[in-house]
């Protein structure tokens, strides 16, 4: 039984959701993925070394995890509100299509 | 047995969360997800992190799930088991190499500092200005709001 690697498989969900979904809401979950294989990284190999250290960086991790959803979601909320989608993909061609026919005027 | 257990469900409801289209569902996956990571801390006699694991968990997917029903505004689909079975095996799999291989080994050593020794000795900076930083984002919350009600009156 190994976390080192369990926290690896879990980034390499993480990693592999990031770059193949499209939607916005799934890249919130990729993310949330990552932190997760990040914090229980810290979380086991503090317990492991019987150090607490990694626990008390947890804390800053989770922190900057809460921060790093707040903006996401807030983007997932605006493009919805905005643009009706949360595609990453439509999101981009429909700034492309505004900035060519602004350029066309 | 109780944190293969654990690990095999972990990876299972990671792949879950991304695989599955439906958003509510995905979301619930994710729950579990953090679920089973803050079983594993409390197995492993982290007990603050599993609290704050299960804590932050509990905000983000309340918060999900309102955004998701906000966003949405449809109900949600039933989930096929024939698209859930080959993600389930598929998680089944990944999880082998965490419960098979091993590359780390514990020191088994008494703790040299304690948790509060570590985060306020260690990393009293990093608070301090983390709960400023919480405390600026509150106030600028609460000023938008008021400025909102303002402009509505």
């Amino acid at each position: 039984m190994d976390f080192v690697i369990l926290s690896l498989v879990l980034l390499a969900i993480g990693i592999y959701g990031l770059l193949t979904k499209r939607d916005l809401l799934k890249v919130f979950v990729s993310v949330e993925l990552i932190a997760t294989a990040a914090t229980l990284n810290f979380v086991m190999l503090a317990s492991a070394a019987t150090e607490q250290v990694g626990e008390a960086f947890l804390v800053l991790a989770f922190s900057t995890d809460t921060a790093v959803s707040a903006v996401i979601l807030a983007l997932l909320v605006v493009a919805r509100k905005k643009y009706g989608t949360s595609d990453v993909s439509d999101l981009v061609k429909g700034d492309r299509q505004k900035e060519e026919s602004e350029a066309e005027a | 047995m109780i944190l293969e257990v654990l690990t095999v469900g972990l990876v299972i409801s990671a792949c879950l969360a991304i695989f599955i289209d439906e958003a509510v569902y995905s979301v619930a996956a994710l729950a579990a997800t953090f679920f089973f990571t803050s079983l594993l801390y409390a197995m492993n006699d982290a007990l603050l992190a599993a609290i704050f694991q299960f804590a932050v968990g509990v905000g983000t997917l309340a918060v999900l799930f309102l955004s998701g029903e906000m966003l949405t505004g449809k109900p949600a689909k039933e989930m096929k088991s024939k698209n859930v079975l080959p993600v389930a095996l598929y998680g089944l799999l990944l999880s082998l190499p965490a419960v098979f291989l091993s590359i780390f080994h514990s020191a088994g050593s008494t703790p040299s500092v304690s948790f509060g020794e570590a985060l306020w000795n260690l990393r009293a900076a990093d608070v301090v200005l983390q709960g400023l930083v919480i405390l600026t984002v509150a106030i600028g919350i609460g000023i938008v709001l008021h400025e909102k009600r303002k402009g509505e009156k």
